[in-house]
């Protein structure tokens, strides 16, 4: 691992006297075949008239299919497969659909504009379940409400699976039995002779009034880019031959909304928190991308749409790193080929927003689960902030990643998984960097993964996490 | 609105002409200056209206607001539902006529 390869040898340290020659040895970065697969979060005409049904009924259109052929496998290829319609009572079937979660707590903008009610403005939640909620299976043209072996508080709104069971007397549905679509498909990892790095960070944080993981971003760009340590560390910064920035690089106190409240005359001089935030993330682009190739993915609080799949931030906020062909402006989602494994991975907005909409609180557990419902943001477009698409919905996963990644997590975690068809997927939850001072390092020979703690003064105090890269 | 038209004229033939007594003058005159022919052309854009007007209705090729028949032609082919060659054929002969590329709903303001 990275740890091994940067770890101070007997007698080479830093404070060893300087060698004669003026110039050390120069270490090579690797550079990688890499290829881009994000068209499919494009969007191309921008037209928000349409409703959202079109999602659904594609989401649905398109799971169907492989639902059947899943249900079919585990309970006997003679099971029967209904549609809603057809249903009898009694009579044991499956049935696949979407899942709807009806929620008292869910905030609604219809329930805070009724005058008739008078009620106060929703207060904002942690968690937006109760002992209320209802679970509804949807298909094409009905529903039916849900009780049995599913657990409702774990699902989420949006979701296709298939359930198995019978309808009772009462017009409920005694769930016996689910499955969800599992892991995608998966083209094999190709086998790489050493080892290789990729970097990943998020939540930098940049123009936050408190500017405590300065130091620690400068660290990193320092460690990545060759200037930190002794040779042996030096050679190991030359493995890195990719940073990600997974979102949220600018902090959410860049977001102001005094100047859209305040008269006109007295915020005319002031200038918005996100134009520092955008020169101060371009000078330290300038020093990565100089010597690393940098994707750079957009996240709740950056410019650009709100709304997934987000588009690349504009390349004229950065007049000085955009000039070099390493930076690599990308979307959130974001879907990259590097050295033949497969990155997938978002900026942590439909990890978040399942967590607060039902009881996993577990980044790296709704990782899986969304893995496992072959679905990136099932939430979106209920209670995530969606594109309205008709043609097909992008977030359906068609290929499985080799490493499926969310960032602004609070804390480092990572765990490979293994899938009914041999894949392999490493999940990798990357934090939040202005809190935590770490960033992640993946292996791409051997799809392990670590952290890199850059803090300074750490609250914990750990031997080895001080002043210097700790792994 | 004109298929619509034809269509409760025909089934209520008797019961409009006695109401319309007043009106007598100006409801026959264009049925006699029309051809055969075009009434023929009539008939079968009505008919053509209603196939497409069925396919709109069908509810296995998903929600029909807000996209053009086309459009969801293409959803229907691309996640293999079969969506009948016939309509496509038509909706591409049609396609300048807004009555036949837009859906049922779309005169609706949603």
């Amino acid at each position: 691992m990275f740890s091994d390869l940067s770890a101070q040898k007997e007698g080479s340290s830093v404070l060893c006297r300087p060698a004669f020659e003026d110039q050390g040895p120069v270490f090579e970065r690797e550079t990688l075949c890499y290829s881009l697969c994000s068209e499919r979060y494009g969007v191309g005409e921008r037209s928000f008239s349409r409703q959202y049904a079109h999602i659904y009924a594609a989401r649905l259109m398109h799971m169907r299919p492989l639902l059947s052929e899943r249900a079919q496998q585990k309970w006997g290829s003679g099971v029967l497969i209904k549609k809603l319609c057809d249903l009898e009572t009694g009579q044991e079937c499956c049935i696949v659909g979407t899942l709807f979660k009806r929620m008292d707590l869910q905030p609604s903008i219809l329930r805070e504009i009724s005058e008739e009610h008078n009620l106060l403005p929703q207060p904002a939640r942690a968690k937006y379940i109760s002992d209320a909620d209802e679970l509804i299976l949807e298909d094409e043209l009905q529903r039916i409400k849900l009780e049995g072996k599913i657990d409702r508080d774990k699902c989420v709104t949006g979701s296709v699976v298939a359930i198995y069971g019978a309808e009772k007397n009462d017009g409920k549905f005694t769930v016996e039995d689910f499955c969800m679509a599992d892991l995608p498909p998966q083209t094999p990892r190709p086998a790489l002779g050493s080892d290789r790095f990729v970097l990943l960070a998020s939540g930098l944080g940049l123009g936050n009034s408190h500017a405590d993981s300065m130091l620690g971003l400068q660290l990193l760009v320092d460690m990545v880019t060759g200037q930190l340590g002794d040779t042996g560390e030096q050679s190991g910064a030359a493995t890195i031959s990719r940073v990600l920035l997974a979102g949220n690089l600018l902090s959410h106190s860049t977001q102001d909304k005094d100047a859209s409240t305040k008269a006109k005359y007295l915020t005319k001089k002031t200038q918005a928190g996100s134009v520092e935030a955008i020169r101060l993330l371009d000078e330290l682009l300038l020093q990565l991308v100089a010597s690393v190739p940098v994707d750079v993915m957009p996240g709740q609080y950056d410019p650009t749409n709100y709304t997934l799949p987000q588009q690349p931030l504009h390349r004229c906020m950065f007049p000085l790193s955009s000039v070099y062909p390493t930076l690599q402006l990308a979307s959130n989602p974001y879907e990259a080929n590097i050295d033949g494994v497969r990155f997938l991975g978002s900026s942590g907005q439909n990890v978040c927003d399942i967590q607060r909409y039902s009881t996993m609180d577990s980044h790296l557990e709704i990782l899986e689960e969304t893995l496992r419902l072959r679905h990136l943001a099932p939430t979106a477009p209920d209670t995530l902030g969606c594109y309205p698409f008709y043609q097909k919905d992008p977030f359906i996963l068609e290929e499985c990643p080799h490493v499926y990644f969310s960032g602004s997590a609070p804390a480092f975690d990572s765990k490979l998984i293994k899938g009914p068809d041999g894949q392999e997927v490493l999940l990798v939850t990357i934090p939040e960097f202005s809190s935590t001072q770490t960033a992640c390092l993946v292996n791409l020979s051997t799809l392990q993964c670590e952290p890199v703690c850059f803090s300074a003064f750490s609250a914990d105090e750990d031997e080895e996490s001080e002043m210097n890269v700790s792994h | 609105m004109t298929a619509k038209r034809g269509l409760i004229t025909d089934s209520f033939k008797v019961v409009k002409k006695t109401r319309r007594g007043g009106k007598k003058e100006k409801s026959p005159t264009p049925p006699p200056s029309e051809a055969e022919a075009e009434d023929e052309a009539q008939t079968v854009r009505e008919e053509e209206l209603q196939k497409l007007k069925q396919f709109d209705l069908d509810w296995r090729f998903g929600p029909c607001t807000g996209i053009s028949r086309l459009q969801r032609w293409e959803r229907a082919k691309c996640h293999g539902v079969n969506p009948p060659d016939e309509i496509k054929d038509l909706l591409l002969q049609k396609h300048t006529d807004p009555q036949y590329s837009l859906s049922l709903w779309s005169e609706y303001p949603f």
